[in-house]
């Protein structure tokens, strides 16, 4: 069993609409999704996150996180602080390619969710392109929101018809990431068909 | 000059594993030589080796790597009953060294820093330093500070104010000093969600870390800040013909007092208690009889007389859109902050994350701002 990490963005994208989505194994490896606390506390602390994602605090909702939460053992916490730290000196090191082309530094908080993935082995899913790039830098395993729902979809996880639905409510909030519209008529061809030509 | 391992701490993680060199080459699928290479300073793990490098000997990035990159100078303004930590300070210097990338966008600096030596701290050297900028700000030894002499002075001094909307409660810190020391620019962040008496007196504080850069963040430079900061705003001669022409007279009366006292801060346009601190320091320098107010009594009366919010002054009722905010940093406050920051999103095509973590603020806010960033930089 693989653990798949969804960052803050990455999971508030898809949990409204994807039920079950933490906890279910799916895929022939297989893979399983989960939330790291960090992801709560983002949203707890902050009242404009609940207020744009009122859903968040839905009980089954937080059912379903609490219940995936991954506890430490306190070597795997000065582990993860050492790791996070390292990461986060890499990202100052080369702080200049971190902040173009669409890219922002990753947070400490992103920092420890790449720390994290590489101690458990696990894949983070996020749409930060920063995070992409220090992932790539120190060859830690990362997806794209839009590679996780293609391999949701292969493994019938959810349907054409979700995903249909999940473009559109993004694109209808402003919260698309170009990454996902880049590869919507290509990933995407048999739920939206070619694009139309301009 | 560029980062090196460190050496000695690499041995002493391998001797404490029972490893030799080789087996730590060997783990990392490195060459024998390649880490010899990268212990002797010759080389330079890269991104991924060092990850791995520290991961295996538990070694954080500090531990691990020299550095000879100077760091930010941190100086926080933090709130009551709140402790700085080592992480606030970390945290605090991460954003400095995310701030550098704004400098090359800002106008020259002056480098015409007026900086302040302290003999001794005493009650006569804080008058003294004052005093000193009192007259460089052309004020006679009784007028009140206002705002924009205030705002001038960090102007004239290199220094970038940085407004922002922390909250009431939410941060740890109602005002951050940021002195970059390679670069000789200082950013001070100023929290709008402050009352109007108190947000005063932390302008004033944060500008005597402006003029005393080698004190910024020791407890000598906040002590020093804050004693500073009351002298300025409510000078020593007033303290003195307030304490004989107003107070003197109703001494043992303990509500008389406080009610001169609201009068002489709002004639001041300072904090309650900035007046009292002043004329109890006036009156033990001159060993005169101190007033005697409980505290409690003195801070009710605080509370009553703290004005509004200076957010609410500044915006009205509802919170101010990003146009708002960006707007009153360049009018209110004459700071060029936003307008480099703008300049830096659109020449390098910088996301919404940096914004955030530059203005320790959420994500959505953080958005609000760089895609109006991004508006007015079209133009």
């Amino acid at each position: 069993l693989t653990l798949v990490l969804l960052d803050t963005n990455a999971y508030l994208r898809l949990a409204k609409r994807v039920k079950p989505l933490l906890g279910v194994p799916f895929g022939q490896i297989p893979y399983e999704l989960t939330v790291l606390k960090d992801v709560e506390l983002e949203v707890q602390r902050s009242p404009r996150l609940q207020q744009k994602f009122p859903w968040f605090n839905q009980a089954d909702l937080m059912e379903e996180r609490s219940a995936r939460q991954i506890r430490l053992k306190s070597q795997e916490k000065l582990d993860l602080e050492n790791a996070t730290s390292l990461l986060q000196g890499i990202v100052a090191q080369q702080a200049s390619d971190f902040i173009k082309n669409g890219r922002s530094a990753p947070s400490p908080v992103d920092c420890r969710v790449l720390a994290f993935a590489m101690l458990r082995s696990a894949i983070v899913v996020t749409d930060d392109l920063g995070m992409h790039l220090l992932a790539e830098l120190t060859g830690l395993n990362i997806w794209h929101g839009h590679e996780l729902l293609k391999k949701m979809l292969s493994a019938k996880l959810i349907t054409n018809d979700l995903v249909r639905e999940l473009f559109e409510a993004l694109d209808n909030n402003g919260d698309l990431p170009q990454t996902w519209r880049r590869v919507k008529h290509s990933e995407f061809l048999k739920v939206f068909g070619k694009a139309a030509a301009h | 000059m560029h980062n090196v391992i460190n050496s000695l701490a690499v041995k002493n993680a391998l001797r404490q594993l029972g490893w030799s060199q080789a087996e730590l080459a060997t783990r990392l699928s490195e060459s024998p030589q390649v880490v010899s290479h990268w212990l002797k300073g010759d080389n330079f793990p890269r991104p991924d080796k060092l990850l791995r490098l520290g991961v295996a000997l538990k070694l954080n990035f500090e531990q691990l790597v020299s550095s000879p990159a100077v760091q930010p100078v941190v100086a926080f303004r933090a709130k009551a009953n709140t402790k700085t930590t080592q992480a606030h300070i970390q945290k605090a210097q991460a954003m400095g060294n995310w701030l550098r990338h704004l400098v090359p966008f800002l106008s020259p600096r002056r480098h015409l820093r007026t900086e302040l030596t302290l003999s001794s701290p005493s009650y006569q050297s804080f008058q003294d330093a004052a005093q000193q900028v009192r007259q460089k700000l052309k004020l006679d030894a009784l007028s009140p500070l206002d705002y924009a002499s205030l705002i001038a002075e960090f102007k004239d001094n290199d220094a970038v104010l940085v407004p922002v909307l922390w909250g009431e409660q939410e941060k740890h810190k109602n005002a951050l000093h940021l002195l970059l020391p390679d670069l000789a620019v200082t950013f001070v962040y100023l929290n709008l969600d402050t009352y109007a008496a108190d947000f005063k007196f932390w302008m004033a504080h944060e500008l005597a870390h402006v003029y005393t850069p080698k004190l910024a963040g020791t407890e000598a430079g906040e002590d020093f800040a804050d004693a500073f900061a009351s002298a300025l705003l409510y000078p020593a001669a007033r303290a003195a013909v307030f304490y004989v022409t107003d107070l003197q007279r109703c001494l043992s009366k303990t509500q008389q007092v406080i009610e001169v006292l609201v009068s002489e801060a709002q004639r001041y346009d300072v904090s309650l208690y900035t007046v009292y601190k002043q004329v109890q320091d006036y009156a033990q320098a001159q060993s005169l009889p101190l007033l005697e107010i409980h505290e409690a009594a003195l801070h009710a009366a605080r509370v009553q007389q703290r004005g509004a919010m200076i957010c609410q002054t500044l915006f009205g009722e509802q919170p101010p859109t990003a146009l708002q905010l960006i707007t009153v940093a360049k009018t209110t406050f004459r700071s060029e902050f936003f307008e480099a920051m703008g300049k830096l999103i659109q020449s390098h095509g910088t996301a919404a994350g940096f914004v955030q973590q530059v203005l320790d603020i959420g994500l959505i806010d953080a958005k609000n701002v760089h895609t109006q960033l991004l508006v007015e930089a079209s133009f």
